[in-house]
């Protein structure tokens, strides 16, 4: 091994192997990178999972928790916290307004913090502890609807309690309506003095855990075991299992990018590899002449691979981890939370990629220096074949295609992308051949003296398509990113006007509708309001509906959630009837029902099936007559369940509105809710900001990964210009000693790399407007339209890229003095 | 005297088997299928060299003169008849056990130097040492160099050597290894005629200290006559054996 290493040191003294290192160091930054900024957030998302519980574990029981389990559990070296959560009204002496109260005792949360403001507006802080017993810290809105500041106070069933603090955050809240009612949190020491536990009471009660995990797991076993269906276990997974499915998606996504980067970079080493083999195969027929067998040659050269693995795995690696640095740096107000510790193992990924890439591109060619016939070292002509195989490529396509199962873990997925690669990598590869073979075919028709122009285009058409391939991938990724994404955003803003509603208004009383509707057009806003009954779907064509039927989850959850269901007499603007037809406007058309369309597949129900709906002990039947399209980005109040006007009459209901607020106007808002103080508003302002900066700056980090792929597809075109690198000097060399000039040796060159630089930026820009188009149209239902312009600037963008690498990559080649023929021979 | 040719020189004095054959050939042919038809080459030669002994085969371009030092050295394997290597008939080994009859005891000359171009000459004539696993590879190179007067010259690349040094390079790797056997294969050229009388001289003094067997083709009388033993290989046959 120690002899490889020497061997290798002197091949990389000698320049033969920077560019096959630098392709792995790239190839390794780029997959590590991905690793490193995936196990970090993974092992966020899992603290963050924890932390919306409080705990690494909870016990949920209907009743008061016995302090025999809380011992148990601390027995076992657990920490524990207690928490009750139960409905009830907060009374001052003006005011009553009903909340989610919530007893806490000390610990509490075990995991993650609480955050409060000592004062409305003042800077938010973590508290040490929880309040103090006889103090409730609230919600900053209770604060408005109960007229009251902090050191007020209030009472909570049989106890007078002082305000100490307002309540900002805590880990544990939840989402949803049901953590809709504001907040009042108080020491748990308090809870038996408010009287407000009595049998039956709808307290939730807690027993939060932390702690070693294997005892956490025994302990709620053991009690799940002894308590059967009375006491329900909570995990983090449970808590953050929407989130880790997005990072598990995310990172499935950032490592297949990743693996186009080694794709290219493969092709580079392929390249390179194949340039240094031939340049070795003298020097093998040598030493197999003074005694070499064929083991130790495959020996020495193994020996070279992995040593060279070794040192390029180790600084891509390095580079890797400075890469996810720059990741993180992109999305690190997406992330929020402190992350985890960079761990080891993206080492050992970085180290098996240099591994895979240099064993599986380099090595099938280099095993053939083994055959180089010692005869060559009298007969120069022995041997000079002995690089052509087709094994090299089939290997390489073999190991392309393991490295996509090991990044992907799924083999419909692993097949579709190399299907997909492969599909684009041909089309690629066919039209730049079709357009090189063209010049060529049309060069020889101008004649010799024209011919010598475009003599480095035409006289290489393998390795102009090979460059031109190579080049595109990675401008394409970096356009389809750059340009097409920013098209998509602004089409896609487009489609929400500035005025899109970000306020809803729900739980209206169908006596309070006039009320509101006065409220708000007094402040000038004039908007819809819409019925709403909430009802569960109890039958299907007469057969009731068993939601375990159904195969897929998100049917499931459907059919045992109660529906938002409304009615009408006229179809929004952002509907559209795809089948069957719409009541229209007759003023009393029979019952019957209008399905979203996909919810509609989701549920296995067809135009004609009759659909059964159940609310407060109210019933209604009535046929699907109607599929609707709906464009939810619109933001409008949409329903999956339309019915025709009076069909649920005789369901309990009430009222929503939606509608646009300024940022900064938000009295009428605190109007409302002093005047009608059931009806609850939802600001979906944030969403529709943090969806545009998840897309923004998830895009950010996919374009860094495809700067590196367009690095890639540059050392690929330098590993082309070093393979015609001889060539290059020979025909420099020889121009010269005919009389031509400098300049016009470097003209010719400049015009080939113009060449390939300006179709590889077309067919890229050509590229990314087809797939933008396809995702726009099948992602996103969006009309994008053709751009000639990012074909145009593709060519642009191609041509200084090829131009300035190029020059820079064969500027030593073009000194050729013609002295060298004399000297060479 | 650098150490490494005083090993040498002792395992050729040590050597039981100076003045018997080293190196004999039976019945030795060649034919290569070519376009047009079976070509021989050369057929049914026979001699043999005692160890120590030299031996000039003459021969004008395309003869086959190269094929057959090949031959010899097991290179390649004839067509027809037998090559024995020290006691060893090299037809019954594979290509690897060749190679391994070769290692340590056969050396090279070649016309072009076959110089690694991307190693110094000190590396350059270190490789056949470390190949054979010689843990004082580079003291033995550096000694070697210097007895072909090279010292300056040990960490120039061959590039930046004259032919004349480039061949000397060549001589001290053919010698690193204290060879039984050196195969030359027109050792001068591509040389002018002083440098290529230099290069001579070298190589038969080096020859001499060695006690090592020489086989050396050219096309130059004034080289071949330099050797004990002359023939010429023309026609396909092997004439006027000198001695």
């Amino acid at each position: 091994m120690m002899l490889s290493l020497r061997l290798l040191y002197r091949d990389w003294r000698g320049g033969e192997l920077r560019l096959l290192a630098l392709a792995v160091v790239i190839a390794v930054a780029a997959v590590t990178g991905v690793s490193w900024l995936a196990d970090r957030v993974a092992g966020a998302t899992e603290a963050r999972a924890a932390d919306l519980l409080a705990a690494d574990r909870a016990v949920e029981y209907t009743e008061s928790i016995p302090t025999e389990w809380i011992e148990r559990a601390q027995a076992r070296g657990l920490d524990t916290a207690l928490t009750a959560v139960f409905p009830t009204v907060v009374l001052t002496d003006t005011a009553n307004r009903l909340v989610s109260a919530k007893a806490v005792n000390n610990g509490y949360p075990l995991r993650g913090s609480l955050r409060t403001q000592p004062t409305l507006g003042a800077a938010e802080q973590t508290p040490e502890g929880i309040p103090q017993p006889g103090n409730v810290w609230l919600e900053s809105r209770l604060l408005g609807l109960l007229d009251v500041e902090v050191g007020d106070s209030l009472t909570l069933g049989a106890r007078t309690f002082t305000i100490s603090a307002i309540l900002s955050f805590e880990p544990d809240r939840g989402q949803g309506f049901s953590s809709l009612a504001p907040r009042v949190m108080f020491n748990h020491a308090d809870l038996a003095s408010t009287e407000l536990l009595g049998p039956g009471s709808r307290a939730r009660h807690k027993l939060l855990l932390a702690g070693p995990a294997s005892e956490a797991v025994a302990f709620t076993r053991a009690l799940a075991n002894e308590q059967g269906n009375a006491v329900e276990i909570e995990t983090p997974s449970e808590q953050g299992r929407g989130a880790s499915e997005v990072i598990d998606q995310a990172k499935r996504f950032l490592g297949l990018a990743a693996l186009l980067t080694v794709i290219v970079a493969g092709v580079a080493v392929l390249l390179t590899v194949r340039h240094y083999a031939e340049r070795q195969i003298t020097g093998v027929a040598v030493m197999r002449a003074m005694g070499a067998t064929r083991q130790r040659v495959l020996g020495l050269f193994v020996g070279k691979l992995l040593w060279l693995a070794l040192f390029a795995g180790g600084i891509g690696a390095g580079l890797g981890y400075l890469l996810h640095y720059g990741m993180l740096l992109i999305v690190a107000d997406l992330l929020g939370t402190a992350l985890p510790a960079a761990g080891w193992q993206p080492l050992a990924t970085g180290w098996l990629t240099a591994g895979a890439a240099l064993l599986g591109f380099a090595l099938p060619t280099l095993v053939r220096l083994r055959d180089a016939p010692p005869m060559r070292v009298l007969r120069a002509d022995l041997g000079s074949g002995l690089l052509r195989a087709g094994m090299p490529l089939l290997v390489a396509a073999l190991v392309i295609l393991a490295l996509m199962a090991w990044q992907a873990g799924d083999a419909r997925v692993t097949l579709s992308v190399f299907a997909a690669v492969g599909a684009t990598l041909a089309l690629l590869a066919a039209v730049a051949a079709a357009v090189v073979y063209g010049a060529r075919a049309y060069a020889r028709h101008l004649g010799q003296a024209r011919l010598l122009w475009l003599s480095g285009f035409t006289r290489r058409p393998v390795t102009a398509v090979i460059q031109i391939v190579a080049v595109g991938v990675g401008l394409m990724s970096l356009f389809l990113l750059a340009v097409v994404r920013n098209d998509l955003l602004s089409a896609w803003q487009a489609e929400i006007p500035p005025d899109a509603p970000n306020q809803f208004l729900i739980n209206i009383q169908p006596d309070e509708v006039d009320g509101v509707r006065n409220t708000l057009a007094e402040a000038g806003i004039d908007t819809n309001f819409y019925p709403m009954v909430r009802a569960r779907l109890t039958a299907l064509n007469g057969e009731p509906i068993q939601a375990d039927n159904y195969d897929s989850p998100q049917a499931r959850r459907l059919t045992r959630r109660e529906f938002n269901l409304s009615w009408t007499g006229t179809l929004q603007a952002d509907n559209e009837i795809l089948a069957g037809d719409w009541w229209g406007d007759e003023s009393n058309p029979p019952p019957q029902l209008s399905l979203e369309t996909d919810f509609a597949e989701e549920i296995g129900v067809g135009l004609g099936d009759e659909l059964t709906f159940a609310s407060g002990g109210g019933q209604v039947s009535a046929a699907v007559t109607s599929l609707r399209e709906v464009r939810w980005e619109s933001f409008n109040v949409n329903f999956f369940v339309l019915a025709s006007p009076e069909t649920f009459n005789d369901l309990p209901q009430t009222w929503l509105t939606s509608f646009y607020l300024p940022e900064n106007e938000t009295a009428v808002l605190n109007t409302l809710i002093r005047e009608f103080p059931s009806v609850t508003p939802i600001d979906v302002s944030s969403v529709l900001r943090i969806v545009r900066t998840i897309i923004d700056q998830g895009s950010s980090v996919v374009e860094l990964m495809s700067l590196l792929t367009l690095a890639a597809g540059v050392l690929v075109l330098l590993a082309a210009l070093q393979i015609t690198g001889e060539e290059r000097r020979f025909e420099s060399a020889l121009l010269r000693a005919l009389g031509a000039r400098g300049r016009r040796i470097r003209a010719m060159a400049r015009l080939e790399f113009w060449l390939v630089g300006a179709i590889a930026g077309a067919l890229a820009g050509l590229a990314a407007t087809a797939a933008g188009m396809v995702v726009a149209e099948t992602l996103f239902n969006l009309d994008y339209p053709f751009r000639p312009m990012t074909i145009i600037a593709g060519a642009g963008v191609g041509l200084v890229t090829v131009w300035v690498a190029g020059a820079l990559g064969a500027r030593r080649y073009y000194r050729a003095s013609p002295m060298r023929l004399l000297r060479e021979g | 005297m650098a150490s490494a040719l005083a090993t040498a020189r002792d395992s050729v004095n040590d050597s039981s088997s100076a003045g018997s054959p080293i190196l004999q050939a039976r019945g030795l042919g060649m034919r290569f299928n070519a376009p047009e038809g079976p070509i021989s080459l050369f057929e049914n030669l026979d001699f043999s060299i005692d160890a120590g002994d030299s031996l000039a085969i003459l021969g004008t371009s395309g003869s086959g003169k190269s094929t057959l030092l090949g031959l010899l050295a097991g290179l390649d394997l004839p067509t027809a008849g037998s090559v024995v290597m020290d006691s060893h008939d090299l037809n019954r080994l594979d290509e690897d056990a060749r190679a391994q009859l070769r290692a340590g005891r056969v050396g090279f000359v070649f016309q072009s130097f076959h110089l690694l171009p991307g190693l110094t000459a000190l590396e350059n004539v270190m490789l056949p040492a470390e190949l054979a696993g010689d843990s004082r590879a580079r003291e033995h190179a550096a000694s070697a160099l210097d007895q072909v007067g090279l010292t300056p010259r040990l960490g120039h690349y061959p590039a930046q050597l004259s032919g004349g040094e480039q061949q000397r390079v060549a001589l001290a790797r053919a010698f690193i290894t204290a060879p039984r056997i050196l195969f030359a294969d027109e050792p001068t050229g591509n040389l002018d005629h002083t440098t290529g009388e230099q290069i001579i001289d070298l190589l038969f003094d080096l020859n001499r200290d060695h006690g090592t067997t020489l086989i050396l083709v050219t096309h130059d009388q004034a080289v071949a006559a330099r050797c004990a033993r002359v023939t010429y290989l023309r026609e396909g046959r092997l004439m006027a054996d000198s001695q």
